[in-house]
């Protein structure tokens, strides 16, 4: 049975070798449009947010926000921060393009937050400049969130009859504000699922994006044999069915992996764009995932495929598939936490970047085992009921 | 009779449909035998059991002693297949075509490198061997279809309706072969709806309709079920009447009527009482300007047995 299954498998690899639709889905287009996002999208791991700042109170607590909280970031290389002695100066470096946003403490703004009455942050924003101005909304509410802790002890303090805070406990708690506006903005900017860089992201999304068609193509094949007449041909030769349905397992798996392979050192060695750290682990646990990643592409389009009762129907139904997986996975937009990125779990996509995040984070490749482990059930979970069907569908 | 295939009773339904009904028949050695029937009678799902390719719901098929079922390998190497609508990979050429199918029959590679030789020399490709099969002509494909059953050099071939849709000379190119193989001692089971290919072609003849099998012998032996006379129409310079009453004379002849300058006679094997039909007429002192003779064929063995024509 099984050199009937590789003679199968021989056959189709020649096939899918002329075939350049196939060639185009597996190779060219992923590595084309990754390097075409690349060149349109700005590399996010040289996203910088040149920004100013207006300090018209000059507080302890507005130190906390200009003297603390900002030349932390910026150490991050985050943040550039230029001075400006007031907010029409601030507007007109924003309109000059000098900066993209602009803090504007107003006067006044560390006594209303040590009188418990909390304090208004203001920002100034270019609208051109979407991803600035989410930036540095994102400091700002951080740093909010210090200040309603602040608040908050400052009402505590009065409640108990403690009075005024004195100068070090303030000192404290601005401090205390800063460093948590730090964690959450960077946490922010450095997500989980972020931690791959863009170009390796976007690499390794459009790679696992078209692995869905390339999978397609090889689960079709049973349905194009059925359609060009070539079926009857290999039931009435002494090698039994199973031996087709293994044949064409067989090829629709390498050819995902070998489409994977391939993409994942163009993306090493063309774009710059490793997947993975470089050392063995990360080689392992890249490896890990891309067969991870085959298999449930396998089992997913089984299932779809056994759907269909043409090859052009079956095409028709594994693209939407693929489609809306990648989408929710967040192929196109990484989706970051939140719902969207619960609801990336349920494709496997969204588990595929996840584990290459994963490993980017840990550095080890026993990070990817939970991301891998998803993608082998999604497969498992898929591909039983594809097997059923088709079988059952085979007279 | 040895029989090489022998079917017993096969019935198979799709849904509430029984597209075969209790089809039993033999091949021999050797032996070419037509399943003739009109479109949807039933012979594509026989020739699908016979092949191994459905399960029957009643009925098995046995070839070489080795019973066939979607299952059998012992079964399925005894036998080639050359589907109704072209079985080929238009991607490969025709020797890539060839000899994936070679592997999957097993044939070792020396083995496998002289037949597929062979082959090609049979359907007349051995020139175009290396080009991709889609850049052939339709009597091309035709012929790479057939060749690919005849691979493994099987004991028997089975042809469902190879001549539908082609041209009337690749179709005398693979009546022709088919007969070459006949004569080499393959048995040949062949699927039509064309009267014609089956009385050139076959030793015997099954007449399937409606999924069963109503009728089965020779051409001559069909022919003889429905007790049909051949109709010849002798046109006559001279008494009419005269050489009719001649005619009636002869031995065999059952009926002989003047129709105007016609002689019209109704007898057995018109093919041999003609030259004393023709000397019968002379002998009245007329001479016959022509000659119509007309034999009962198989379509008037299917019409008499069905009620409705073979083309319908």
């Amino acid at each position: 049975m099984l050199r009937a299954a590789l003679t199968i498998l021989r056959k189709d690899t020649r096939l899918r070798l002329r075939d350049r639709s196939v060639l185009l889905f597996a190779f060219v287009v992923p590595v084309a449009l990754t390097l075409v996002f690349s060149l349109v999208f700005p590399q996010q791991d040289g996203f910088r947010l040149d920004a100013g700042v207006v300090d018209l109170d000059g507080g302890e607590v507005a130190g906390g926000f200009t003297e603390v909280l900002l030349p932390a970031l910026a150490d991050e290389g985050l943040v550039a921060v230029t001075r400006f002695p007031d907010e029409a100066a601030a507007r007109s470096a924003i309109e000059d393009g000098e900066v993209s946003a602009a803090w504007l403490i107003p006067a006044g703004f560390t006594s209303q937050v040590t009188s418990g009455g909390g304090g208004e942050l203001r920002l100034l924003v270019n609208p051109d400049h979407t991803l600035s101005a989410q930036v540095a909304q994102g400091i700002a509410d951080g740093y909010g969130a210090g200040l309603d802790r602040i608040s908050l002890a400052v009402a505590t303090a009065a409640t108990a009859g403690q009075g005024q805070l004195g100068p070090d406990v303030l000192e404290a708690l601005a401090a205390d504000a800063a460093t948590a506006g730090v964690l959450v903005a960077v946490d922010d900017l450095v997500a989980p699922d972020r931690q791959l860089d863009p170009t390796s992201y976007l690499a390794a999304a459009m790679a696992i994006f078209f692995l869905f068609f390339t999978a397609a193509f090889g689960i079709t094949g049973l349905l194009e044999e059925r359609d060009q007449g070539t079926l009857a041909r290999l039931q009435a030769a002494p090698i039994g069915i199973l031996a087709v349905h293994l044949g064409k397992a067989l090829g629709a798996f390498v050819l995902g992996l070998v489409s994977m392979l391939v993409l994942a050192l163009a993306s090493a060695l063309v774009l710059g764009a490793p997947w993975g750290p470089a050392s063995a682990s990360g080689v392992v646990g890249v490896a890990i995932l891309i067969v991870a990643a085959v298999l449930s592409s396998l089992g997913v389009m089984a299932l779809v495929g056994s759907f269909a009762r043409t090859a052009e129907q079956a095409g028709n139904l594994q693209a939407i598939v693929a489609m809306t997986l990648g989408l929710i996975g967040g192929v196109f937009v990484p989706v970051g936490g939140g719902v969207l990125g619960q609801l990336a779990l349920a494709s496997p996509h969204g588990w595929f970047l996840r584990g290459l995040g994963d490993l980017a984070g840990e550095q080890v490749w026993t990070a990817v085992l939970p991301a891998a482990a998803a993608l082998v059930g999604f497969g498992v979970v898929t591909a039983v009921p594809g097997i059923v069907r088709t079988w059952r569908q085979t007279p | 009779m040895d029989a090489l295939l022998r079917c017993e009773g096969l019935e198979r339904s799709f849904g509430r449909v029984q597209a075969v009904a209790g089809v039993s028949l033999a091949v021999a050695e050797g032996e070419t035998y037509g399943l003739l029937g009109p479109n949807g009678a039933g012979k594509t799902t026989s020739i699908s059991m016979i092949a191994g390719l459905l399960e029957p719901d009643a009925g098995q098929v046995v070839i070489l002693g080795d019973r066939m079922t979607p299952r059998a390998t012992a079964a399925k190497r005894h036998v080639g297949l050359v589907p109704q609508d072209l079985a080929i990979y238009p991607d490969l050429t025709a020797r890539e075509n060839l000899a994936f199918f070679a592997r999957l029959y097993g044939l070792e590679r020396a083995r496998r490198d002289r037949r597929i030789d062979e082959v090609l020399e049979v359907i007349g490709l051995s020139e175009r061997a290396g080009d991709r099969a889609s850049t052939y002509s339709g009597g091309m494909k035709r012929r790479l279809n057939i060749g690919i059953g005849l691979l493994h050099a099987p004991r028997l071939l089975i042809l469902d309706e190879p001549t539908v849709g082609v041209d009337p000379q690749s179709r005398n190119a693979i009546l022709e072969s088919v007969e070459n193989l006949a004569s080499v001692g393959m048995a040949v089971l062949y699927t039509t709806h064309y009267m014609e290919e089956a009385e050139r072609l076959c030793d015997r003849i099954g007449i399937i309709d409606q999924g069963t099998l109503i009728a089965e012998g020779t051409r001559r032996e069909l022919v003889a079920t429905i007790a049909e006379q051949d109709l010849v129409r002798l046109k006559v310079v001279g008494d009419a009447a005269g050489a009719a009453d001649a005619c009636q004379a002869l031995p065999g002849v059952g009926s002989a009527d003047a129709e105007d300058d016609t002689v019209v006679c109704l007898l057995d094997e018109a093919a041999s009482h003609l030259p004393a039909l023709l000397e019968a007429v002379a002998a009245t002192g007329a001479s016959v300007a022509g000659v119509e003779v007309k034999e009962p064929d198989l379509e008037d063995v299917f019409l008499h047995l069905t009620g409705h024509a073979l083309r319908d």
